[in-house]
């Protein structure tokens, strides 16, 4: 029972509906036939009831004088006679009897001839109140009416009649009532299947939206589908769609703040790499004036051309990571170490403006299935954060390394703690809202990348002041790299 | 005694004078020379005939009176009204009473009263003033005798009925009984068709029923004759006949009564009639004819 009760909640609603028409039409049919048969009966014993009254008090008035001379031949003359006469009654036998019993006369003398006793069997079928008896097994209707002559009682009259007409016609109305139902049921049935389908039409267009928005970027229900809607469908896709916008706006605005981000730290870069580029530069026109004057002596030419070299190679260095990091459709390739490592060229402007020891320990043992922009971005950010938040002097940590197929990267710097919101931000899952001008966009942005590539952030005061910030990414070789935009 | 048929349902009350005729009295010359009647003339005039007819024959057959009527009033050349009533006696005593100029009356009757009737004349019937009184039982009833029949619902035509129960009553005072001990019941159908009806219905599990009656049904219903069997055939007997009254018997109209039936056959309303009785025709016929049925009027008087 539970069982099919469960079934049935299981049920679609297409399917549910239609069986509860069915059921519902089954029961209406059910009681309706019922009343409708009830009544016909009803009515057609009152009309036989009617007929039999009729045919008797005819019977009864033609055939008292001739019982009160007990004229056989007359009495049997009116039966016979009689019996065609009332249309619509088909009499099988009529039999007049006298007050003890004994037969007169019979339509049927053979059945019932005349001077015996009527048959126990008939008699015993009526009781003291009822002279109208139904056998509809034998489809009879069994008769009775006492004949009196100035309040006497001279005799019986018995009578059978054939039933058989308005049974038939009972059993036709109940035939076509049957009949009827079914196939009013069966079209109801069907006319709800189709009309719930109709129905519930929009809850799939809803659904088949919601699929797609689960996988990627959501899409509004097209205006063509929604149409002049005005019911709660309607409503509904509307609802929907203004959901979709909103979202949709969120995400772009989203994507506008982490490029205008992206642009904000090249800013920095740019100027942190012209002045890395420019250092050196003055060395290096020291040293051509120098090999122009005494390029002829060969130790000097020899010191000025290693100069040049050095200064050239720090240059190119600073330009390949710059290259590395901004090279467009590279930000989706393996992660090599190196590119880890040649963050540390994209910083050293800001560590030696403020004067820093970057401490720098990376551990890796090769490329790696993350998509090497996101990581290198983040880290980025990172220690662009931790190189502001550190005083002057101070020292930077960065480590990197792969535990339990886990690349963790700590970042931890001397500076007076990370803001509480700030921290939060990290933290979060990067679907928070991108907060408001001012701190904490990197932060955010760092967040959202590593929650793209499945990873987590953790945020650790520490014991000797400053914060470790640490980020934790699954390195799979089926990973998330793949839903990495 | 009923009184209703006194006045004629024409509204001419009889013995009303009318202008003689002359033509009439011509045709009714013409007529009787043709019959070989002496042509007496009469001064009847066109009052009307009224001619009684008992259910002797068969039961009252619409086609058959009219038919009879159109052929007494042609040939009487004046009005007939044909008077059926329900039992022989009250047609018997309309004719005793003067009520009836003649009446289709039963032998029974006749004999009864054979002192104030006068015969009219007799129909033949296959080719013979006779006919026989038959006792039926239900087809499947294996009995063969008048005696089988003891305690038995019996039917019987009219009291007044030779065929339908003078002749059993005789035939049981011969054997020194009578029907109301005999019989366990008796009833009375007033009809030799409804004797017929009621023994193939079983409502009566024997009947006397007039032989003519029942043989000219086996030909017009042999569904319902056949239904039954014939036990017992009595002997020929005078078949039922047309009287008048003993005062009128020599008066005109009893005359032409006379010669309107016997020359029934050579008329071809006249022939319907016949033909729709099955009767070859009427003769004049001898009271001598119902000295079988005066036997046993007097066997039966004499034992009850």
């Amino acid at each position: 029972m539970k069982a099919v009760l469960h079934k049935l909640r299981a049920m679609p609603v297409t399917f549910k509906v239609p069986l509860m028409v069915v059921v519902l039409m089954v029961t209406v049919s059910a009681i309706f036939s019922n009343q409708v048969l009830t009544r016909l009966s009803a009515t057609q014993e009152r009309h036989l009831e009617e007929l039999t009254g009729a045919y008797l008090d005819g019977l009864s008035a033609s055939i008292v004088p001739h019982v009160l001379r007990e004229d056989i031949w007359e009495v049997f003359d009116q039966l016979d006679r009689t019996r065609q006469a009332y249309v619509g009654l088909s009499a099988v036998h009529a039999i007049v009897a006298g007050p003890d019993g004994t037969v007169l006369a019979a339509s049927e003398p053979h059945l019932f001839p005349s001077q015996t006793t009527v048959p126990e069997g008939l008699t015993a079928r009526f009781s003291a109140r009822a002279d109208l008896v139904l056998d509809e097994d034998k489809g009879r209707a069994f008769i009775r009416r006492a004949l009196s002559y100035q309040d006497l009682p001279i005799g019986w009259i018995y009578g059978e009649v054939d039933i058989r007409d308005l049974l038939a016609e009972r059993s036709e109305v109940l035939a076509a009532l049957v009949l009827t139902n079914i196939v009013l049921t069966l079209i109801l049935a069907g006319a709800g299947y189709l009309v719930v389908r109709h129905m519930i039409r929009p809850l799939d267009t809803l659904a088949e939206h919601l699929d797609r928005a689960r996988g990627g970027r959501m899409e509004p229900i097209p205006e063509s589908r929604i149409g002049r809607r005005q019911s709660e469908f309607g409503r509904l896709f509307r609802r929907y769609n203004a959901l979709v916008q909103a979202v949709n706006q969120r995400e772009e605005l989203a994507a506008r703040l982490a490029d205008e981000e992206r642009m904000a730290s090249l800013g920095k870069l740019a100027s942190g790499m012209a002045h890395e580029i420019n250092n050196p530069l003055g060395g290096m026109f020291n040293a051509i004036d120098t090999l122009e004057h005494h390029g002829d002596v060969p130790t000097v030419r020899r010191s000025s051309l290693d100069l040049l070299k050095r200064g050239l190679l720090g240059i190119r260095d600073v330009v390949r990571a710059a290259l590395v990091t901004y090279k467009s459709g590279a930000s989706k390739q393996p992660l090599q170490p190196s590119e880890l490592d040649d963050l540390r060229f994209l910083v050293r402007p800001e560590v030696v403006r403020r004067q820093l020891t970057l401490m720098w320990s990376s551990d890796l043992p090769g490329a790696l299935a993350l998509p090497a922009g996101p990581v290198r971005q983040s880290v980025l950010n990172l220690l662009l954060n931790a190189c502001a938040a550190s005083p002057l002097g101070g020292r930077v940590d960065f480590t990197a390394g792969i535990t339990d197929e886990t690349l963790t990267i700590r970042v931890s710097d001397q500076g007076p703690g990370m803001p509480a919101e700030v921290a939060a931000l990290l933290e979060g899952d990067g679907r928070a809202a991108p907060p408001g001008e001012g701190t904490g966009l990197g932060a955010w942005m760092v967040s959202r990348l590593v929650h793209e590539l499945g990873g987590k952030v953790r945020v650790t005061a520490r014991a000797e002041g400053g914060t470790a910030v640490e980020i934790a990414i699954p390195v799979n070789e089926e990973g998330p790299i793949r839903h990495v935009a | 005694m009923p009184r209703e048929g006194a006045l004629g349902r024409s509204g001419v009350p009889p013995g009303a004078a009318n202008p003689i005729d002359r033509r009439q009295v011509l045709a009714g010359l013409a007529g009787a020379g043709a019959l070989g009647f002496l042509a007496r003339p009469t001064l009847a005039g066109s009052r009307e005939i009224r001619f009684g007819l008992t259910p002797v024959f068969l039961s009252s057959d619409l086609e058959l009176l009219t038919q009879l009527k159109t052929y007494l009033s042609g040939a009487l050349e004046r009005p007939v009204t044909l008077v059926t009533r329900r039992t022989y006696q009250e047609i018997t005593a309309l004719l005793l009473s003067g009520q009836l100029d003649a009446a289709w009356i039963c032998g029974y009757p006749f004999i009864q009263y054979r002192d104030r009737l006068s015969l009219v004349a007799v129909p033949v019937w296959r080719g013979r003033p006779l006919y026989q009184s038959y006792l039926i039982v239900d087809r499947d009833r294996p009995v063969a005798d008048i005696r089988d029949l003891r305690g038995d619902i019996h039917a019987f035509s009219d009291p007044d009925s030779n065929s339908g129960h003078l002749v059993t009553q005789a035939a049981l005072a011969a054997l020194r009984e009578t029907p109301e001990i005999f019989f366990g019941k008796t009833f009375f159908t007033y009809s030799h068709r409804n004797v017929v009806r009621a023994v193939a219905s079983g409502l009566a599990a024997s009947g006397s029923v007039d032989g003519y009656v029942w043989e000219v049904m086996s030909e017009l219903e042999p569904d319902l004759t056949a239904r039954t069997r014939v036990v017992r055939k009595s002997e020929w007997l005078g078949f039922p006949p047309v009287a008048c009254a003993k005062a009128a018997e020599h008066t005109a109209i009893a005359a032409d009564i006379r010669r309107a039936l016997v020359a029934m056959g050579e008329d071809p309303a006249g022939r319907k009639v016949l033909d729709l009785l099955r009767l070859d025709g009427f003769i004049p016929g001898d009271a001598g004819l119902f000295d079988g049925i005066a036997h046993n009027y007097d066997l039966v008087r004499s034992l009850g």
